[in-house]
């Protein structure tokens, strides 16, 4: 019988803190929530791998701010530098901005200045800033010493790589949000087996999930082996 | 927010990943009449994404939302502002960050001489910075203030505004960052104001003016600015300047410029020393509420020695993990709470690393500081290498010695006498210090 083609809807899966499963980050995930609310830190550098969950934290916390109707701007700049810095113009009014992948934009001089100069007059506005980088201020190739200093001056946190056990839980979570039933069993199959990461444990979570409505199966040891052999 | 956006928002939110939605629906702010719902973009960027990839999208939302006839959709620049959905019961960070009320003149009142943590770096800069704010435009003028990034420059320039509007209340001052200079003249220009921008600029009893390098290559306003100074001076009103040089040093600004910037005071301020290191940590923690023992402050402000801004990111840290832990700041605490800073310091720091910089610097060959060379262009470098090592690494002086070629821990505690000596008589060799320190402690 010929396999059912599940529709190619796009399913966007929230990105909120309820989402997020915090594990050994509790703490950024406080400072984050507060900040966001508007009752924390005005400036929060937040690091990690790619992959440890910051791009899905700084859309929580504009989630967040929306809900206590604060104004809001959320830049990736990954996407964004391939426009011009005109971006960043006129933020300062927004009670919270979000700059994700700060790091990309470091060694470009007119993305510098324009961060240097949004970063100076959200701070003389008293608006809160959140960025997020691979690295830590210190470490980043910014070539604006002014920016680079500024970047440290607020509250540094880093999101640290999850356990085994909590990137379960995190898999858990995210099945869930795809509204698909993920065993404990399968899922230590799936950290046992493929990638660790999560993102790609997730996109991998993704397609799984896509081939048992189209199968109408459950999703089992058994149905991933055979998916898997299929697609590779 | 209005209604009608609020229900469309929903919809959106629904449809768009989070990240477009984020990006391009949520910074819109709206403005609803009878007639049209007037959508707010925060710039010139937002507004072209959002009419060329979403206006369709919102429009087919609205139209479904509203079952008389739907508004027209008006997309402009701007913001609904000042204002802001404010906290109902702020959190003791936000009560002291928010402790900075700015006046309408700029000028932030927790910036006072008072708040000024003094030191043998900087108290050169205070005592001339004190003296403009009691005789205003009589002492120095301009005073200018130069130094690296994050050293109290703005602090300083900030405290003479605070102090001549105590004496003189009605004192006309204005603070201002170059860049909303250049900005703020791009505009008048483009609104046909120019004549008001002047006017408003030339009859300011002080003009306090931070980081003036961002003039360089800006040809327009370097222009407008000589003139605006000039008119001061004459008068004898105020100017403040800082800088992240000296004058003479700035690339891409007019020789006039430069050679006027030094008629007043230039005067520098310098990274501070451990004991003021640690007095600025001392004074920022009580600002915050918090107890800091000695040990503490002495441990950060050993690991942190390139800018106070470094220097406050650490004590946030300590601080902020206290709050969350609900533990005291101890020793063995603060520690673990800058682990991965200190980690990245360590590593940036070592001993090649500060031979190989000093190496780069004096424009030598690395070996050449391992070697037996006794000449002058050699001794010299190897001599303030030794020292920074002593200053910047944890090593014993026999250590230090041993990876300068084998040499002997008396040879080093000789080279730092000397270094530190040189330090005070020598201008050239103490700015080589100085810049070295700071290019490894960056």
């Amino acid at each position: 019988m010929p396999q059912q083609l599940a529709l190619p809807f796009a399913f966007n899966p929230e990105l909120g803190f309820d989402q997020f499963h915090p594990g050994v980050n509790a703490e950024p995930v406080r400072h984050l929530r507060q900040t966001a609310a508007g009752m924390g830190e005005r400036l929060i550098f937040l690091w990690g791998d790619s992959g440890a969950g910051k791009t899905h934290l700084l859309n929580a916390c504009c989630r967040e701010a929306a809900h206590r109707n604060r104004t809001i701007s959320y830049l990736p700049l990954d996407l964004l530098i391939a426009w011009d810095a005109g971006a960043l113009e006129g933020l300062e009014h927004q009670d919270l901005v979000c700059l994700d992948d700060v790091d990309r934009i470091a060694g470009d001089p007119a993305w510098e200045a324009a961060l240097f100069i949004l970063f100076n007059r959200l701070r003389e506005l008293n608006r809160d800033l959140i960025v997020t980088a691979t690295a830590p201020p210190a470490r980043l190739s910014i070539s604006l010493p002014d920016l680079k200093t500024r970047l440290g001056w607020g509250l540094t946190l880093r999101l640290h790589a999850l356990a085994d056990e909590d990137k379960l839980v995190a898999l858990e979570l995210h099945a869930r949000s795809l509204g698909l039933d993920l065993p404990p069993q399968v899922g230590r199959f799936l950290l046992a087996h493929y990638p660790r990461d999560l993102p790609a444990l997730r996109c991998l979570l993704g397609q799984l999930d896509h081939a048992t409505l189209a199968a109408k199966r459950r999703l089992t040891i058994p149905f991933i082996k055979a998916f898997l052999g299929e697609t590779t | 927010m209005s209604l009608l956006w609020s229900q469309c928002i929903s919809k959106l939110e629904g449809e768009l990943p989070p990240q477009q939605f984020n990006t391009w629906i949520r910074p819109l702010q709206a403005v609803e009449s009878e007639s049209e719902l007037k959508l707010l973009a925060p710039n010139r960027f937002v507004l072209d994404w959002v009419k060329q990839h979403f206006i369709g999208k919102i429009e087919e939302v609205l139209s479904a939302q509203k079952t008389d006839s739907s508004p027209s959709v008006v997309l402009e620049i701007g913001t609904k502002k000042p204002e802001s959905a404010e906290e109902s019961s702020p959190s003791p960070a936000r009560k002291a960050q928010s402790a900075k009320k700015n006046q309408p003149n700029n000028l932030n009142v927790a910036f006072s001489f008072e708040t000024f943590v003094e030191g043998k770096s900087n108290q050169l800069a205070k005592a001339a910075s004190m003296q403009v704010a009691q005789n205003v435009g009589r002492a120095y003028n301009p005073l200018f203030i130069y130094g690296g990034v994050g050293l109290g420059k703005t602090h300083l320039m900030h405290a003479i505004g605070n102090e001549i509007l105590k004496s003189i209340p009605s004192a006309n001052i204005v603070y201002l960052h170059s860049e909303r200079f250049v900005s703020d003249m791009v505009k008048a220009l483009q609104h046909n104001a120019i004549n008001t921008f002047k006017e408003y600029y030339r009859t300011v009893d002080a003009l306090l003016i931070d980081d003036i390098q961002f003039f360089a290559g800006k040809e327009r306003s370097q222009e407008e600015f000589f003139h605006t100074f000039n008119t001061l001076l004459e008068n004898k009103h105020q100017v403040v300047l800082t800088c992240d040089r000296y004058p003479k040093e700035i690339k891409g600004l007019e020789e006039r410029l430069k050679s006027r910037f030094g008629w007043g005071l230039p005067v520098a301020v310098e990274p501070p020393d451990l004991e003021t290191r640690v007095a600025i940590l001392m004074s920022k923690a009580v600002h915050s509420g918090v107890d800091l023992p000695d040990e503490v402050a002495f441990f950060i402000g050993k690991r942190i020695r390139s800018n106070i801004r470094e220097l406050e990111g650490a004590l946030r840290r300590v601080i902020a993990n206290s709050h969350f832990t609900g533990k005291p700041i101890t020793l063995e605490f603060a520690k673990e709470a800058l682990r991965d800073l200190i980690a990245l310091q360590d590593r940036l720091i070592n001993v090649e690393n500060i031979q190989k910089t000093v190496a780069e610097y004096y424009k030598i060959r690395g070996a050449d500081l391992l070697s037996s060379k006794r000449t002058r262009s050699i001794t010299r470098p190897r001599q303030i290498a030794m020292a920074l090592a002593k200053e910047l690494t944890n090593h014993s002086l026999p250590e230090i010695g041993a990876m300068f070629g084998g040499r002997d821990h008396t040879t080093v505690l000789h080279a730092c006498r000397k270094v530190q000596e040189l330090r005070e008589s020598d201008n050239k060799l103490a700015e080589d210090y100085s810049n070295l320190l700071r290019t490894l402690s960056a």
